[in-house]
């Protein structure tokens, strides 16, 4: 019996009809690749977040890959970036064949900058910091860094849309900034997709080469790139729900306000520190549990669906052994990978919904 | 003016509209948009269709050739063998997995020669990729004979050429790995990029699969490098339907093209399939000397046409570091001054068909 569930997308399209006759009226039009409907989507975005150029691509992991492509990265050269992330981040890392060099995370869930300013060797080339759960990288003292060491920076925005740093949006701050549309992500669409966005014309014009095999037009090509283009049937959901963006975002901003007050009366629950200075977007609304296992058996059991980002550091998993890392090079992310749990968070939990989950967290610390 | 375009979207969506829709609904009510029950179940159907044990949706038949070449090993200081008059796709994945294409030259009926193929094998070949361009097969025995003779494994570039079959058996199915795209303006298409790739090895089709999703075992175990490129299951819903209507698409383009055949005036070339293979006329391509002439001629009468594909692959700008000049391969250069793909499409009629060939012969004064 889930009473509190993770994947709110039935309720999301629980009248799919609208987007279905956009659909029809789609498909039988055939501009199935990079149609008007891309277009338009990647117009909107760019607006929406106050950039030049938004750049849409088949998926987040490659919203990041492109860009180091296009930084010209490749075997030798090194990338430094978070330890806590996703897979996605490192792997789009290796495609490019330059080495993930990790740096340890904060309890805000970013990265460690001065053990990003540390890690950096001749062999850096550029710098991608995770703005994870929907957090924000400190980017003041990061872009001084690198600018410091002239190493550009691609943020790894996949989870902060529209979460921002001292009144600027993730994303905006490096050279390019990538974001997911996973069906999961506060701005989703029906299937994998991606966005890029830059200021900078040249890095734009070659992402656009990149996405869509260098064809410069439809029988010349100037580089050999490969095929990651944003699909227009996704970009009709894009449209769809780019309007909406706003509202989801401030929606999951009080739920996480709701959350925070009242956890932060469970005692066996600690909530991250909030720095000042940042919008947090919650994509992931995540804190720190005592008996985290058990509390999260309980959860389930009590139908609250909760989940864990993730419970397995990435250095120590079997199929990033070629890094070289050892158990307890990250200390901080060992201990989040034992202690952190997530709830629920998206705009169309109830008020009711988020009481429910308080009130099973605190009976399970309750229960002794 | 009777028109004759060269794709006719409207007619495919009119014609499975009633179909189709209850099948989208379908994935909004469950909400499964990323691997869903729906990419198992054509996977499933693509096997049997294919004749073979495995087969794994991604994201684009691109993807099918990098994924299928890394998961084959292939990566810095290998060699693969490849004609230069594909799409650049083809090129491309070769060098995204970091190792060098070799191209070798093509045949009268566009495919790659074998006989090139042999000429060009040296220490570090690792690899054949040929080309079954146009939806023509190409010659599978002599290229699987050289294939084992130099210890060398086979990715069949099918990406034009579901339905193709040589003595009965699918092609994409003779080489370790076979890719095809669905892209939509394939025979088999979905409504945005997509692929898949057949193989009938389990070890291969395993890693693939890791690697179309980060390398995941499951949610919270990573055991090899990967990327991602899943089909959307949205897209898989509609190659469902789709591959249930492909025997009646290639039945008709197979119409078209002994059309063509019988219409054509003499003096036109069009390649020849191979004997015992049976094409899936993916497109279907004359070579006739004033080509942009009668491209243009026929433009002025309402029919469309393509050239699959006017610049080899070796003299694009992004081919340069590969050392080709003009001249290194000169069947393939030749016939890009000359083929024209004309429309084959399955929702041509038998009068626009005839119109097509009544034009080519008027302008050619035959």
């Amino acid at each position: 019996m889930t009473t509190v569930r993770y994947s709110y997308l039935a309720q999301q399209f629980a009248d799919p009809a609208p987007i279905l006759a956009a659909l029809a009226q789609l498909v039988a039009t055939g501009d199935f690749t990079l149609g008007k409907p891309v277009g338009e989507f990647e117009k909107a975005f760019a607006a929406m977040l106050g950039v030049r150029h938004a750049i849409g691509v088949g998926s987040g992991t490659d919203a990041l890959k492109l860009p180091l492509k296009s930084l010209g990265l490749g075997p030798g050269d090194e990338v430094i970036t978070a330890a806590n992330t996703f897979i996605a981040t490192v792997g789009a890392i290796h495609e490019t064949g330059a080495r993930a060099v990790f740096v340890d995370c904060e309890d805000h869930f970013c990265m460690n900058v001065d053990q990003a300013e540390a890690a950096i060797t001749p062999r850096t080339r550029a710098i991608m910091p995770v703005h994870f759960t929907g957090e924000v990288v400190d980017m003041t003292r990061l872009m001084a860094i690198a600018d410091r060491h002239q190493l550009p920076i691609v943020e790894d925005a996949c989870q902060g849309i529209l979460s921002e740093w001292d009144g600027r949006r993730s994303g905006t701050w490096g050279i390019a900034g990538g974001f997911s549309l996973h069906p999961l992500k506060n701005l989703n669409v029906w299937g994998d997709g991606g966005i890029i966005v830059t200021n900078d014309d040249a890095m734009d014009a070659r992402l656009r080469l990149l996405r869509n095999h260098g064809l410069k037009n439809r029988d010349e090509i100037e580089l050999l790139g490969c095929n990651s283009r944003l699909d227009s049937v996704q970009a009709v959901i894009g449209n769809w729900l780019i309007p909406q963006t706003g509202a989801i975002t401030e929606a999951r901003i009080r739920n996480g306000a709701y959350y925070d007050a009242a956890f932060a009366q469970i005692p066996g629950i600690r909530v991250p520190p909030r720095r000042s200075g940042v919008k947090r977007v919650f994509h992931l609304y995540m804190v720190f549990a005592e008996q985290r296992d058990a509390l999260f058996e309980y959860c389930l059991k009590h139908g609250v669906e909760a989940k864990i980002h993730y419970p397995i550091p990435l250095y120590q998993q079997k199929g990033l052994k070629e890094l070289g890392y050892v158990a307890g090079d990250f200390p901080v992310t060992d201990r989040h990978a034992r202690e952190v749990i997530s709830f629920p968070v998206d705009q169309h939990l109830t008020e009711e919904n988020l009481a429910t989950v308080v009130e099973v967290v605190r009976a399970f610390y309750q229960k002794g | 003016m009777l028109r004759v375009p060269y794709v006719d979207f409207p007619a495919q969506f009119a014609e499975e509209r009633a179909e189709l829709m209850p099948l989208l609904k379908g994935v909004f009510s469950r909400g499964d948009f990323v691997g869903g029950a729906a990419i198992e179940a054509l996977e499933q159907e693509l096997s049997a269709y294919l004749g073979v044990a495995h087969v794994v949706a991604l994201n684009s038949g691109t993807d099918a050739l990098i994924l299928g070449l890394r998961a084959l090993g292939i990566g810095p200081g290998d060699e693969v063998i490849t004609p230069p008059n594909s799409f650049v796709a083809s090129t491309a994945a070769i060098v995204a997995v970091g190792a060098t294409p070799v191209f070798a030259d093509v045949r009268e009926d566009q495919n790659i020669d074998p006989a090139a193929i042999a000429a060009t094998i040296t220490p570090r070949t690792r690899a054949i990729m040929p080309v079954h361009l146009a939806g023509h097969a190409a010659d599978m025995s002599a290229i699987l004979s050289l294939a084992q003779q130099h210890g060398l494994v086979v990715i069949e570039d099918a990406a034009q050429a579901i339905g193709t079959r040589i003595g009965g058996r699918s092609v994409g199915t003779f080489g370790d790995i076979g890719c095809f795209s669905a892209h939509p303006l394939k025979n088999l298409n979905a409504a945005g990029d997509a692929g898949f790739l057949a193989t009938r090895d389990a070890s291969l089709a395993a890693r693939v699969r890791l690697a179309r999703s980060h390398g995941m075992q499951d949610r919270n175990t990573v055991v090899s490098w990967g990327t991602v490129s899943r089909l959307d299951t949205l897209q898989a819903e509609l190659l469902r339907l789709r591959l249930r209507r492909l025997p009646s698409v290639l039945e008709r383009r197979r119409q078209n093209a002994a059309s063509y055949e019988r219409l054509l005036p003499p003096g036109v070339f069009r390649p020849t399939p191979l004997p015992g293979a049976e094409s899936s006329f993916h497109l279907f391509v004359i070579q006739v000397e004033a080509r942009d002439q009668l491209k243009a001629f026929l433009s002025g009468q309402g029919i469309e046409t393509a050239i699959h594909y006017p610049i080899p692959i070796h003299l694009q700008p992004a081919a340069q570091a590969l050392g080709y000049a003009k001249g290194s391969f000169p069947r393939c250069e030749a016939q890009a001054e000359r083929i024209l793909s004309l429309p084959i499409h399955q929702f041509l009629t038998l009068s626009q068909v005839e119109h097509v060939a009544v034009q080519i012969a008027g302008f050619l004064g035959a």
